[in-house]
């Protein structure tokens, strides 16, 4: 085995573990995660596994297959997450409306006095 | 109907002074007023007046969320209010209260739910309209038409009015200026009647800098692109 071999089945190792500890409860993640460590381990120790792989898919190099996954993946995150920020910013749009609403207020000359520092700084 | 059940809701961020002048030019008529602060450095509401004959509600997002977003909060507050009819209205004095009851008298009568302004139905209009914002502006045309199937004058304008009824369909999701053709598509799906009315615009240099700029117009694009995909 050589250096950057050892390195690489760390760094997945330690996706592993980190991927373990942040989908608690998550037990479909939990595995997809796994798996994906495993299938990365795998093409670490064995890597002409993949052009076996890339041949049988009509694709020369295994690592031209590899690339056109991990461009997928990245993808299909970016889109994962962007959806899961877009139902954050609409709870969060929520939240604040609920608040200015429940707080509105009407303006009377009794709130004069409170803003008068307004005319002040103008 | 009297002036108190319309409803003028203005979304205002970092105004100003050009907020007070645009309530002391709506005040004599004596509409409901709608202040929505989305999140001003400092809240607007040190910025107005007291109220003589138009009562004023301020709202305040704690938080800076958009255009939209604003337009959104002050609807569903004017709704709960029990406003007959809501205006959005702008902050930044481009718009002109004196065609505010131009705008409304449809939904008075009874024949249209949605009267949307126009910049580019009268010449005059028009002409008042900068060369660089005219052809954004026809390219939104095009874009709210992909988007939304109505093809109308003037896509982008933050002048409308709508009747209780048609209010109630509305349920703006984007936050930012998408949601011009997102409410045009809401429009339409709700099948509500609607018309275009002209009205001016005025271009100060203050409304000019706060405009939307080329690259803004991609964003908006964009976002209409991404809710399509995502919704």
């Amino acid at each position: 085995m050589t250096e950057i071999q050892a390195v690489l089945i760390l760094f997945s190792l330690l996706a592993a573990t980190f991927a373990s500890l942040l989908f608690r409860s998550r037990l479909w993640y939990r595995l997809l995660a796994l798996f994906f460590s495993v299938t990365a381990i795998s093409f670490v120790i064995f890597p002409n596994a993949t052009n076996v792989i890339a041949h049988h898919l009509g694709v020369v190099r295994g690592a031209d297959l590899l690339l056109y996954l991990t461009v997928f993946a990245g993808i299909h995150a970016f889109l994962l997450l962007y959806a899961k920020l877009r139902k954050l910013e609409q709870k969060l749009t929520g939240q604040v409306r609920f608040l200015a609403i429940s707080n509105g207020q009407l303006l009377s000359a009794d709130s004069t006095q409170q803003r008068t520092r307004a005319a002040v700084r103008g | 109907m009297t002036a108190r059940d319309v409803f003028v809701v203005i979304p205002a961020y970092n105004e100003r002074e050009a907020l007070a002048q645009t309530l002391a030019e709506l005040e004599p008529y004596g509409y409901s007023i709608v202040v929505v602060d989305d999140g001003s450095a400092i809240p607007e509401i040190e910025y107005i007046r007291t109220p003589v004959s138009s009562p004023i509600w301020y709202l305040r997002h704690i938080t800076n969320l958009g255009a939209g977003a604003a337009v959104q909060t002050g609807t569903e507050f004017a709704l709960f209010k029990g406003a007959s009819v809501i205006v959005h209205f702008d902050a930044d004095g481009q718009h002109i209260a004196s065609q505010i009851e131009r705008l409304i008298e449809p939904i008075r009568q009874g024949t249209c739910d949605v009267v949307m302004g126009s910049r580019f139905i009268d010449t005059y209009d028009r002409k008042l309209v900068p060369l660089k914002k005219r052809i954004l502006l026809r390219a939104g045309i095009v874009v709210s038409w992909l988007f939304t199937g109505m093809w109308l004058t003037d896509t982008h304008n933050g002048f409308r009015a709508l009747s209780r009824n048609a209010a109630k369909h509305i349920k703006l999701v984007e936050n930012g200026y998408a949601h011009c053709t997102e409410i045009l598509g809401q429009i339409r799906k709700s099948k509500v009647r609607y018309m275009e009315m002209p009205t001016t615009v005025r271009y100060t240099s203050h409304s000019v800098a706060k405009g939307q700029s080329m690259f803004n117009s991609v964003n908006i694009f964009i976002d209409l692109m991404v809710q399509k995909i995502l919704r």
